[in-house]
């Protein structure tokens, strides 16, 4: 028996299969002009049409949509010239070797074309493959587009794949656009000099997107249209609730403490996921404290976090360890870490007094946690005992952990706090 | 510690087939073996109740983790769904949630293939687990299945099999556990950025990526621009819920409580690690209920005061120690308990002192010898072995007097310091075969009274000792005792450092009535 699914859990499903949609997500920049979607297009669609070669960059910072305007541009090219066009893929971190790079052009080359692919090829016969289906395509008017995601990564090393398919594209008879995408705003200054003077300097620079940019882009996303598969006034309430939410100031200053960290798309996405997730399926709309609540996840500060989670014994070693970086030992290991602990315990007579094989559990629980680790290299010469260790938390957090921790014994403050005013 | 067994981990057959209702329960439970998996619920589940009572058999099965359990049941179903990343200290209960969450999820996953990364040693090794998980049961013979090398042919085989089974248009579940170990892999860098952005490769919207870490995110932000997943915090649990975990089950909670009222707050602050406690906590309840002759007895105040008192000092040794092992020692104190055994154990116990009066395993006579002489060694400079080690065979004691400046006194302490943190020196074999004749000569005038039954030794003395001695030294190498460190670069010999600590060389030298504080330099 399948429980009927309620239409809050359908617009949940609906929504959130908008969000992990790209095509979806930058499908306003469709209609707006002038955006690098609408650039790219042109220059595609123009070298497809008038069949001559080109090449362009797509440049600028992590998760702005660049792939995503590849992709509607490919796909508006499919439904456009449906036979004319065939894509060849290739990523710079799968691809990085030149052979391997080869291979799987030859690889797709030969899966659009309905031909038998030999994995025993070698690179030299790929080449030559490539080239032969540049020239055959050129003279069937059929354009291929290649794709070349993380282009700076190709660029390492000797560039040979880059200067044989720039080479191939100078020849008469071919016609192939080379599309590549970076996140390095210099990726063309990598080429080498005969690469480079192959290479047509377009280029297409991505931003990411103002706050109206933002404001406009949840908009989108959230409100549902009415052809969504809902019942009607389900979606009225829902999208004047949502209204409501976006012009009050605390989603206003959600939005904005979230730009201010990382004011890239895919930020936004992962911001707006979380809040869909949480909508209270029972009351079936969303509400404030779902993007309040999503907000407060996505700015954990995870070593805080692991320092809440010491017992007392290990919050001790990290004290010891803090005054003996105070008193300006440069390097210091567990040996000394010790001598210190006892020299506390007998200075203070805590309860807190354990052996050393015990804090030496406790000192392993901390590397584990990666809130200390060892100062060296030199990996399994030493026992454990004396490979010199550094904090790898400030005194700022040290402080703030030791006041949140309700069970932290009053000694243990007052230990911290006494060399600050030495 | 041999009964906190745990019992297996969800093996693949088990997560791959998410309709088999009794399954056994997700892997690493907290808890020992005696206490109930998920039967109660899993008979529910087939009923098709609705949300709430899955949420709730979810709480159920784990408890303190409410946020968690509801943040997973809303970010992993329905898909499509952004990737998710749940990290937290180990032993957090992580991966049991995950598993059991993807059990209860709604609607049922196609298939869940679990890829545990601490258990295979190479990047083939995990495309081989994934692959072989997500092939159709139909393929007979995985001979037939070709392991990629490269990482872009296994990203290739990955979307054919993945677009093969998700045809039908349910949700698939790709877990990586344990990401962390990934990074000390060989190649291990490039292989995380892969795993890290395989949504983006993939492009299935069907398919759901679950990383479990116990490292924090920030482990794995790279240049390689990942999807940034979604996270997940599995805090430590507090006192109170360790507290529930450890009582659910129990066959008598009330004397198990007042045991825990007792026991548990101390080892608390020494340790918050869950399966750590019960390790210490078991015997400690067996030495708790020795005095009451009834397990299934419910105590009243004037029981719980006796056996408070009966178990404090146990407590006590219980909070210096990582884990007991039973020695023979502590065996015949057992069976001796009801006859004079009390006076030596409030001896025992009496001190918190790590420093045990006996050594706790056996050696040889020349073993130790050869291990005090290593220690010897590593612990004193070059230059005093003349001095210590003369033709009399013992040290002078007329230099140790001599009055000591401030000047040099500071340089002591420096030298005091330099020990500290540089560790034990190295030392070369011809030294150590010296220290060892030298030491040995002396202990022959001492070993006359030994109460050595064996007559080969009396009669043979000094090459009795000295017989198999470059075995006795291979094998405390292989002992972890001593280690083999770097040859010298001029001569091209052997050195060797001691690894022993000073009290179990005291220990080693009581048992042999070696004067060892007479050879071991101080500041």
């Amino acid at each position: 028996m399948v429980a009927a699914v309620s239409v809050p859990s359908q617009a949940q499903t609906v929504l959130r299969g908008r969000l992990c949609d790209p095509a979806f997500v930058h499908s306003a920049l469709r209609s707006s002009p002038d955006t690098n979607y609408s650039k790219l297009k042109y220059l595609v669609a123009s070298s497809v049409s008038e069949a001559c070669n080109n090449s362009v960059l797509l440049l600028g910072p992590r998760g702005c949509g660049k792939a995503a305007v590849v992709d509607m541009v490919l796909d508006d090219l499919r439904k456009e010239h449906p036979d004319a066009i065939s894509v060849i893929r290739l990523n710079g971190m799968l691809h990085n070797d030149d052979n391997c790079a080869m291979k799987e052009i030859a690889r797709q080359l030969c899966l659009e074309h309905q031909l038998s692919f030999s994995k025993m090829a070698s690179s030299d016969d790929n080449t030559e493959f490539m080239i032969d289906m540049l020239r055959e395509c050129g003279l069937a008017h059929k354009t291929i587009l290649f794709v070349l995601e993380e282009f700076d990564l190709f660029a390492q090393g000797k560039q040979r794949l880059l200067y044989s398919l720039l080479d191939a594209m100078q020849s008469l008879t071919s016609q192939a656009v080379v599309i590549g995408v970076s996140c390095r705003l210099d990726a063309d200054q990598l080429l080498e000099k005969r690469v480079r003077s192959r290479f047509s300097h377009r280029k297409l620079l991505f931003i990411s997107p103002s706050l109206d940019d933002i404001q406009l882009l949840v908009e989108h996303l959230l409100i549902l249209a009415k052809d969504s598969g809902l019942p009607a006034k389900y979606i009225t309430d829902y999208n004047s609730r949502l209204t409501s939410i976006f012009s009050d100031k605390k989603f206003k200053g959600c939005l904005n403490s979230l730009m201010d960290a990382d004011a890239t798309t895919s930020n936004i996405l992962r911001f707006l996921f979380r809040a869909v997730s949480y909508m209270d399926v029972e009351s079936g709309f969303p509400s404030i404290e779902s993007f309040l609540k999503a907000l407060s996840s996505m700015q954990r500060q995870p070593k805080m976090d692991s320092l809440q989670d010491l017992s007392i014994l290990e919050l001790y070693i990290l004290v010891c360890m803090h005054r003996l970086e105070d008193k300006e030992q440069s390097s210091y290991n567990f040996t000394s870490i010790m001598k210190e602990y006892r020299s506390i315990q007998d200075a203070y007579k805590t309860s807190d007094k354990y052996a050393s094989t015990v804090c030496f559990r406790a000192f392993e629980h901390l590397l584990d946690r990666e809130l200390i680790s060892f100062g060296d290299n030199r990996g399994r010469n030493q026992a454990l005992e004396y490979r010199p260790v550094k904090l790898l938390i400030s005194s700022r957090e040290l402080a703030q952990s030791l006041k949140l921790n309700t069970t932290c014994p009053v000694v243990l403050q007052k230990l911290f706090d006494r060399e600050r005013y030495m | 510690m041999s009964q906190l067994v745990t019992p297996r981990r969800a093996t693949r057959s088990s997560t791959a087939d998410p309709v088999s209702p009794n399954s056994p329960s997700g892997s690493r439970p907290k808890s020992t073996p005696r206490r109930q998996p998920v039967p109660t619920a899993a008979a529910k589940e087939e009923e098709g109740e609705h949300e709430r009572s899955t949420v709730d058999a979810l709480l159920e099965a784990l408890p303190g983790r409410r946020a968690q359990a509801t943040d997973l049941l809303r970010l992993l179903a329905p898909a499509p769904a952004l990737p998710l990343l749940l990290h937290g200290g180990a032993a957090t209960g992580k991966t049991r949630a995950l598993l059991l969450a993807l059990r209860h999820v709604r609607p049922r996953p196609r298939r869940v293939a679990y890829a545990a990364l601490r258990s295979l040693p190479s990047p083939r090794a995990l495309f081989a687990s994934l692959l072989t998980q997500l092939s159709p049961p139909s393929s007979s013979s995985s001979s037939r299945l070709r392991i990629p090398d490269k990482p872009s042919d296994f990203v290739a085989a990955l979307r054919d099999a993945l677009a093969g089974l998700s045809a039908q248009g349910e949700a698939m579940y790709l877990v990586f556990d344990n990401l962390e170990v990934v990074r000390s892999w060989d190649k291990g860098g490039q292989l995380l950025a892969l795993l890290l952005r395989l949504y983006d490769l993939l492009r299935l919207p069907q398919v759901v990526l679950v990383y479990v870490s116990s490292a924090t995110p920030d482990a794995y932000y790279s240049m390689t621009g990942s999807v940034e997943p979604n996270h997940i915090y599995f805090p430590d649990y507090t006192v109170d819920e360790v507290r529930d975990i450890l009582m659910r089950g129990h066959p008598n909670p009330k004397l198990y409580s007042s045991f825990l009222s007792v026991a548990l707050k101390p080892l608390f602050r020494v340790t918050r690690r869950v399966d750590e406690l019960v390790a210490a906590l078991e015997p400690l309840f067996r030495r708790y209920c020795e005095p009451l002759g009834d397990l299934k007895a419910v105590p009243d105040e004037s029981i719980k005061r006796r056996l408070f008192e009966h178990i404090q000092p146990h407590l006590a040794v219980a909070l210096n120690e990582t884990f007991s092992v039973p020695t023979r020692t502590s065996v015949d104190e057992c069976k001796d308990r009801s006859s004079g055994g009390k006076a030596s154990s409030k001896r025992r116990f009496g001190s918190r002192d790590d420093l045990l009066t006996e050594l706790e395993f056996h050696m040889s006579v020349s073993a130790k010898y050869l291990l005090l002489s290593a220690f010897l060694a590593s612990r004193n400079p070059a230059t005093l072995d003349a001095a210590l080690f003369d033709s009399t065979g013992g040290s002078d004691n007329h230099r140790r007097k001599r009055k000591s400046s401030q000047a040099s006194m500071n340089m002591k302490d420096t030298m005091a310091e330099e020990m500290l943190l540089k560790g034990p020196g190295t030392f070369p074999l011809e030294r150590l075969l010296a220290i060892f004749q030298c030491i040995t000569s002396v202990s022959e005038d001492y070993l006359g009274d030994v109460e050595c039954p064996d007559s080969m030794m009396n009669g043979s003395g000094m090459t009795g000792l000295m017989s198999d001695v470059l075995l006795q030294l291979s094998t405390l190498c292989n002992s972890n005792f001593l280690s083999k460190s770097r040859s010298c670069p001029l001569e091209g010999s052997a050195r060797y450092r001691s690894n022993i600590d000073e009290d179990l060389a005291l220990k080693v030298a009581r048992s042999v009535s070696f004067p060892s504080l007479k050879y071991i330099y101080r500041r």
